[in-house]
């Protein structure tokens, strides 16, 4: 490739008609996707963690335990892609915002990887602990809240913001939907322009920083956690 | 003061305690030991229903406590228990150890407990590892610790179960001198051990377990110097 023909791309692909707003924008939109879906993931999951644990009595599965099961299995076995589809075109067909849709698409996608990350983090705390809480008349909710929990955090944080960086990426198929987030921003302009190599290595490269930034910050926090580890 | 009548407890297919039936009285301090698999840590452990008993009844102060009615929570505050592998809270300094239960049961405030906690922990000598994490102590003082975090509980009985025995042998002492001045202080003791020292010492009864039922009971003196079953002198003549 000629020199004065790469700078023709590059300019085609990102300046030309102010086209890098539109990256942006559509960097916009795979992370008001992403968050919402983050945020909702981490809420769904929550709670389909503590239910799937839940035990009865007599040490059998409750009620609220199948019903965990169940959604996690469904969402496990089934692409994302078709989940958001199946929202977008026939749950909530009426409705037109679609990055609403995408987001709580992604959110109860995201929930069934959370819970099952919530639950190995709750599950991995010694039942020592628990048995020491319960021993000294603490309630179940007390153990779980004053010594179970505080402890899983840090079981937690590292896998929940890998799950984070998935959806991030995994968002990517909205585009299926008609939103215009940034890998479809790059497959519009790559169309126009005849030239797709630029403009999704453009894309690429947006997504890569980001995640290279998240990832810098996950590893200060692990190595903080590790440091209270050892006081 | 805890009287277990026909105590049976299984796992799956494994019936672990066959019908025990025993009644401590308040002051006793009994120690029980038996080869591994007699059921005397599952024993121990359905005293405060950390295990749910599979039949039978266990009273503790005139109250059946094996009954789904009854607030096990309520009835587990006045009783302590030291584990073998000590399970202090490992997000907790040793201060916040000892003073989560009475404080977050409401049973002291804040300052209360926390003098409470001085006192004990001044009584064990590891006052100045109040604000230390449990990861930076030893085996010995981390158990000191949780004898310490039971009792800021104020318990009428305390149950130990096989507390020297996840021990280096050079810490092995510091604990039981800890179990014998609460000995003295005329706590009620159900101690699960393989210490024969501090049972022949201690002991107010010595309980011999094998099979899931208490094969023999007797005083120190008499459990070591004449036992009756040849399972027992079997085992004697092991361990001694």
């Amino acid at each position: 490739m000629e020199q004065s023909e790469l700078i023709r791309k590059i300019t085609a692909a990102f300046l030309t008609g102010d086209r890098w707003m539109l990256y942006l924008k559509g960097l916009g939109i795979t992370m008001q996707v992403a968050v919402m879906a983050a945020v909702l993931g981490v809420i769904i999951g929550t709670v389909a963690a503590f239910m799937k644990i839940s035990v009865r009595k007599n040490g059998k599965k409750t009620i609220l335990a199948h019903i965990a099961n169940i959604y996690i299995d469904i969402i496990r076995g089934t692409p994302s892609v078709l989940q958001v589809m199946i929202m977008y075109f026939a749950i909530l067909a009426s409705s037109k915002n679609g990055v609403l849709i995408a987001g709580l698409s992604f959110g109860i996608n995201s929930g069934a990887y959370v819970a099952e990350i919530i639950r190995a983090g709750i599950l991995a705390v010694d039942k020592g602990q628990t048995e020491a809480g319960r021993s000294l008349g603490l309630s179940n909710f007390q153990t779980m809240c004053s010594i179970v929990i505080p402890q899983a955090f840090k079981n937690v944080l590292p896998p929940l913001v890998n799950e984070f960086i998935v959806l991030l990426k995994e968002t990517a198929i909205v585009g299926y939907v008609g939103l215009s987030d940034l890998t479809r921003v790059a497959n519009q302009i790559a169309s126009k322009t005849y030239d797709f190599f630029t403009p999704m290595i453009g894309a690429a490269v947006i997504y890569f920083v980001i995640i290279k930034i998240l990832t810098k910050l996950l590893d200060r926090l692990e190595r903080r956690m590790r440091r209270s580890d050892n006081r | 003061m805890i009287i277990v009548k026909e105590l049976y407890k299984q796992f799956e297919e494994n019936q672990v305690l066959r019908g025990v039936n025993y009644h401590i009285h308040p002051g006793e301090k009994i120690v029980v030991i038996g080869p591994s698999g007699s059921g005397k840590s599952t024993f121990l452990r359905c005293l405060n229903l950390l295990e749910t008993p599979t039949g039978g009844e266990i009273w503790f102060d005139g109250q059946k406590i094996n009954d789904p009615k009854v607030n096990i929570d309520e009835v587990r505050r006045h009783m302590g228990m030291v584990f073998q592998h000590f399970n202090l809270f490992n997000n907790l300094t040793i201060m916040n150890n000892i003073t989560l239960a009475p404080v977050k049961l409401k049973l002291m405030t804040e300052e209360e407990a926390k003098e409470n906690a001085l006192k004990l922990l001044r009584r064990v000598g590891l006052e100045e590892k109040a604000d230390a994490y449990p990861s930076s102590l030893s085996g010995g003082q981390k158990q000191r610790i949780a004898i310490v975090r039971s009792l800021a509980m104020n318990p009428k009985v305390m149950l130990f179960d096989e507390p020297t025995s996840a021990l280096d042998p050079e810490m092995v002492g510091e604990v039981l001198e800890v179990m014998k001045e609460l000995a003295d202080s005329g706590m009620t003791m159900v101690v699960v051990t393989h210490e024969m020292g501090f049972a022949r010492e201690v002991g107010t009864k010595v309980l011999f377990m094998d099979e899931g039922n208490i094969m023999e009971e007797n005083t120190p003196a008499e459990f070591f110097s004449h036992p009756k079953s040849p399972r027992l002198q079997e085992f004697l003549s092991k361990v001694l």
